[in-house]
């Protein structure tokens, strides 16, 4: 086997040595593209975004970068925080327009702030039905800052604490009250009349007391005997309300032939309407009877008329001439 | 009398030319210190220009660069992409579990990535690179340089920035470039394995942390840093070579010392780009 060529085996090393560099270099040069490519991609630079205006007092805690969340997800970022004409902030808000969808003309936009963690900015859409929102739409950023919230809160308990204070004061009212309560305790636990003495005051009103409750047992016990007697005519075997109990009965048995004369009434009314009918009928009769016996009668009235004319002995005069 | 008199003089005398040559010993090593760092910077610009021209790109020197980006990057690349794997998988555990515990869970994310993506793996490459290849690199051109190869090159027709230090220095800028980009990718995936486990359904909520993350600032940032580790790393050795350092009454050896120099130089860009990135 005749021996290798020192000089092929070197061009050849050389030649495979220059071609791993190149497929590093072809590497690196994938990876810086890619990166490029995907730093790119994720930051949204081929996405078709919308602007939306967003105007506040105050953008403390809002930066360039900063997600607009809707229900937890990011549906837009921060391009641009400037400050306009009228001293207000414009924030501005590329939303893509694949999540634009999601913002409608009713929507809500909030700016919070809490303790810990940055500044937040959500939107709200409460009418999904609503239009959507225009692209440009300038909306006002409502902003809840807790932070914001603390001096006044500091202020608050300060306030609540000198009332605290002065109520707890020596000559304040909770420890005039205590002082107050200490004598009545102590009143109370005297061997003055307990109670009652701590109530009135003084021993003498406590005795008074005491014998007003004797004469107080005493009167109850005599209403009690009287209650007693009362029972006894009232309840007894001879009582009123056995006596009551018989009337009653009495009544009862009265009122069913009070029922049964009323029936028997009824009856009686019932043939008097029958008799009231047939007299309303003969006197409609006796209506026409009337106007028939009006009628013969002015008859008989012309005939006697007509007779007098024609009677040649029928006086002249007509008239009567009274004297 | 007089000797006494001209002791008194001498002792009144002694502290101040102490203090003269104090000033003087301190000045001297200040434009040592600033004659040095203007070498660096100059060797630098050469080799700028030399990059920039096209005849560095031809044929001797074009396979001396291939060689040297091959001597590089190439052996370590392996190693070391298993080594700052593993070195990611625990710091990343260490961040996600400690967020977790902590109901912090959103920013572990964040975390992950400034800490190791943004800091760690550039810093960790460029020190790889300059203890496995570029101070090494030095060390060879520094001898090269004592036993005549400069001359004898000369003397061949050929230059010796061209032919020996640029290559060095492309490599070594290669490897810390190649090394710090594999392995912020390979980063990025553990990360998201060990926050959102073997799925895909958290890929877009991640995208937008990344994002984030990487506007444009923080980007350039930390490409100019990723950029400057590689440039002090691979300059410094080969500057230091091509100088003549006075030896100095120190036990640390001519390379220990160039890499506390570089150190100090990594150690100005780290800061800067903090400064850059979070003030």
């Amino acid at each position: 086997m005749a021996p290798a060529d020192p000089d092929s085996t070197e061009a050849l090393n050389a030649r495979r040595l220059q071609w791993r560099a190149l497929l590093l270099l072809l590497m690196m040069a994938l990876i810086l593209v890619g990166s490029a490519l995907y730093l790119m991609w994720v930051r949204g630079a081929f996405e078709a975004t919308q602007p939306l205006y967003l105007t506040t007092d105050d953008s403390d805690g809002v930066s360039v970068g900063m997600d607009l969340t809707f229900a937890g997800f990011p549906i837009g970022r921060v391009r641009k925080i400037e400050l306009v004409g009228s001293g207000t902030v414009r924030i501005q808000v590329d939303v893509p327009v694949k999540d634009a969808h999601w913002l409608r003309v009713s929507s809500v936009y909030t700016l919070e702030r809490g303790l810990v963690g940055a500044a937040r900015l959500r939107a709200f859409t409460g009418i999904p039905d609503d239009a959507p929102l225009a692209a440009g739409a300038e909306r006002v950023v409502l902003r809840g800052d807790v932070s914001a919230e603390i001096p006044k809160m500091v202020s608050d308990a300060r306030d609540v604490l000198q009332n605290v204070a002065q109520l707890t004061a020596d000559d304040g009212a909770l420890g005039q009250t205590l002082v107050e309560l200490k004598t009545f305790s102590g009143r109370l636990n005297s061997a003055q009349g307990g109670l009652v003495g701590a109530l009135t005051g003084n021993a003498a009103d406590a005795r008074r007391v005491g014998e007003l409750l004797a004469q107080a047992n005493q009167v109850l016990r005599r209403v009690d005997a009287a209650v007693g007697k009362a029972d006894q005519q009232l309840l007894g075997r001879e009582g009123l309300v056995a006596d009551t109990q018989a009337t009653v009965r009495q009544l009862n048995g009265l009122l069913q032939d009070v029922r049964q004369s009323v029936q028997k009434v009824d009856a009686v009314l019932k043939e008097v309407q029958g008799v009231a009918g047939n007299a309303r009928e003969a006197t409609v009769n006796l209506g026409d009877l009337r106007a028939d016996v009006e009628s013969s009668l002015g008859k008989i009235d012309a005939l006697i008329t007509e007779l007098n004319r024609k009677w040649p002995f029928a006086p002249r005069q007509q008239e009567v001439t009274l004297p | 009398m007089a000797l006494r008199t001209l002791a008194i003089i001498v002792a009144m005398m002694t502290p101040a030319t102490a203090v003269s040559n104090a000033v003087l010993g301190a000045g001297r090593g200040a434009w040592r210190w600033l004659g040095g760092w203007w070498q660096v910077l100059f060797v630098g610009a050469q080799l700028a220009v030399l990059t920039l021209s096209p005849s560095s790109w031809r044929g001797h020197p074009r396979a001396q660069v291939l060689r040297q980006i091959d001597e590089a990057a190439a052996p370590g690349l392996p190693g070391f992409t298993l080594l700052m794997a593993l070195f990611n998988v625990v710091v990343i555990r260490i961040v996600v579990v400690t967020a977790f515990a902590y109901g912090l869970s959103q920013y572990a994310l964040d975390a992950v990535v400034r800490v190791l993506v943004l800091e760690l793996i550039p810093l960790a490459a460029a020190l790889y690179v300059a203890v496995e290849y570029s101070i090494a690199g030095g060390s060879q051109l520094y001898k090269w340089r004592r036993d005549g190869g400069p001359q004898r090159l000369r003397a061949a027709g050929g230059d010796p920035l061209a032919h020996e230090v640029l290559p060095r220095v492309l490599g070594a800028m290669f490897a810390v470039l190649l090394l710090a980009a594999l392995s912020c990718v390979i980063s990025l995936v553990l990360t998201y394995v060990a926050v959102h486990g073997f799925t895909t359904a958290g890929v877009a909520s991640f995208n937008r942390a990344v994002g984030h993350i990487f506007n444009p600032a923080v980007t350039l940032i930390f490409g100019l840093k990723t950029l400057l580790f590689a440039v002090a790393v691979s300059l410094l050795p080969v500057a230091n070579a091509l100088r003549d350092i006075e030896h100095r009454p120190s036990r640390t050896s001519v390379e220990l010392q160039g890499l506390v120099q570089m150190l100090v130089l990594m150690l100005g860009i780290e800061i800067a780009s903090l400064v850059g990135n979070y003030y």
